[in-house]
């Protein structure tokens, strides 16, 4: 069948199985590899995109659920010139990348969460990070990039877009 | 295998009953079901998009009896969040999964699904929740007591939609309560979890209804528990002797996340605490805005 949607600010067209999941749609149709796939049932949050600016799992979402929608993956969250979102930049800046597999997932989670509130407090961010397992257990950096982060942003409240 | 997307739930039931078709709502078990070969459905029938289906409201039903109605499509997210639900549905929805999880999946699915650890279910049992299905035969109405039959069991034929989930309305009046262990504080399956909603009136428990879940093959009322607490003080009720009325009511099994004798105790433990939760939101009503 095929689908029509917004990926990362451009339409995009393609055709697909009934049954194809959107991380294979994003990985092997489309060449976004940077959303990952962990366990592929929910439970580790390394595929999170945004879909209408909302997190979700995209090893649980079929092709057929985002049609006529947006989403954005990790490739969208940088600047057109590729200049790094704040939230990319804090992570690097105060250590809160291991291994790298979970990152994508959590700065996806983390966006979702300073698009709606750019002055979370802890136990938020936690709550928000809460559907992303690090198998590194760097989760005190990774709390640590999202609060830095968020004080960028309010910072220069013009970066970040939204 | 098709994908189809009716634009009404009457296209939706007339597609279940002539195809092989699996109703798809959020899709987070589904899902997961597919890609386990579970299951492998001829056609997926995806109600998720039907706004009949969407959205919580106050509804009049027969006898002028004032009814909140839940579209089966609303997500576990958008439950959490309501303000026009009881704290006890607002918690369970909100202790299902993860945020990915609960931005996608339904009250519906999590009914439907009728998993003995789903998080909705004993604050539905609590609300007396009705299940409004949906066929080509027209509508039946079930009481959310006689829903669930085993575990991933229900009463629905498979011609059958869930179109919406009801409770009576003065239920929003009572302090209520949702609580549950896993092993770890998110994204979490329960091991036990519990529901309380309670009438109280001048600090003495008047009516009560305690379900819990994870502890039977089904989410259960604990009768001999809520025939127990009317008459006692919500403020003074004491762990130990609530817990020969609950323990009484339940059948805790030994499984891959849990044990028996430990879902037992921490059934007492949950329970007790969702009962004090209770205390405390009444204690703050007597107390003044």
């Amino acid at each position: 069948m095929r689908i029509q949607f917004r990926c990362n600010g451009a339409d995009v067209q393609v055709e697909v199985e009934p049954d194809t999941r959107v991380i294979d749609l994003l990985r092997e149709h489309l060449g976004l590899t940077g959303t990952k796939e962990g366990c592929g049932r929910g439970e580790c949050g390394a595929c999170t995109i945004l879909l209408d600016g909302v997190p979700v799992n995209a090893c649980l979402l079929l092709a057929g659920k985002i049609a006529d929608r947006e989403i954005v993956t990790i490739e969208g969250v940088a600047g057109a010139d590729g200049s790094l979102h704040p939230i990319q930049e804090a992570f690097l800046d105060v250590g809160a990348v291991q291994c790298g597999f979970c990152t994508p997932g959590m700065i996806l989670s983390a966006k979702a969460l300073l698009d709606e509130n750019r002055t979370p407090g802890v136990e938020e961010v936690e709550e928000a990070l809460s559907g992303n397992l690090c198998r590194c257990t760097g989760y005190g950096k990774i709390v640590d990039g999202v609060l830095e982060a968020s004080r960028r942003l309010t910072e220069e409240p013009d970066r970040g877009g939204e | 295998m098709k994908y189809l997307k009716p634009r009404s739930i009457g296209e939706a039931v007339d597609l279940l009953a002539s195809s092989q078709g699996m109703v798809l709502a959020g899709g987070t078990d589904a899902c997961v079901y597919m890609a386990e070969g579970i299951c492998s459905p001829e056609a997926l029938i995806d109600i998720s998009d039907l706004d009949a289906l969407k959205g919580i409201e106050t509804v009049v039903v027969e006898a002028g009896e004032e009814t909140v109605r839940i579209g089966a499509c609303t997500t576990l997210a958008e439950i959490a969040a309501s303000e026009l639900l009881p704290n006890c549905l607002r918690q369970g929805a909100h202790a299902v999964g993860s945020p990915q999880i609960r931005n996608l999946g339904t009250i519906g699915g999590n009914v439907c699904n009728a998993s003995p650890c789903g998080d909705t279910l004993a604050p539905l049992l609590t609300l007396d929740a009705r299940l409004v299905l949906r066929s080509t035969d027209g509508t039946r109405i079930v009481a959310s007591s006689d829903f669930f039959t085993g575990p991933k069991q229900t009463v629905m034929e498979s011609h059958e939609i869930l179109e919406a989930i009801e409770f009576p309305a003065a239920f929003r009046g009572k302090a209520s309560a949702f609580r549950m262990i896993g092993n770890r504080k998110g994204q979490a399956i329960s091991q036990v979890n519990a529901a309380v909603c309670v009438t109280v009136d001048s600090g003495t428990i008047a009516d009560v209804r305690v379900a819990v879940g994870s502890v039977a093959p089904i989410p259960l009322r604990l009768a001999k528990l809520e025939e127990f607490l009317p008459g006692r003080a919500i403020a003074d009720v004491d762990p130990n002797e609530i817990r020969e009325p609950v323990i009484e009511g339940i059948r805790p099994i030994d499984d891959v996340r849990s044990t028996a004798t430990y879902r037992q105790e921490v059934t007492v433990s949950l329970v007790f605490d969702a009962l004090r939760a209770c205390a405390v939101q009444v204690a703050g009503e007597g107390a003044g805005p």
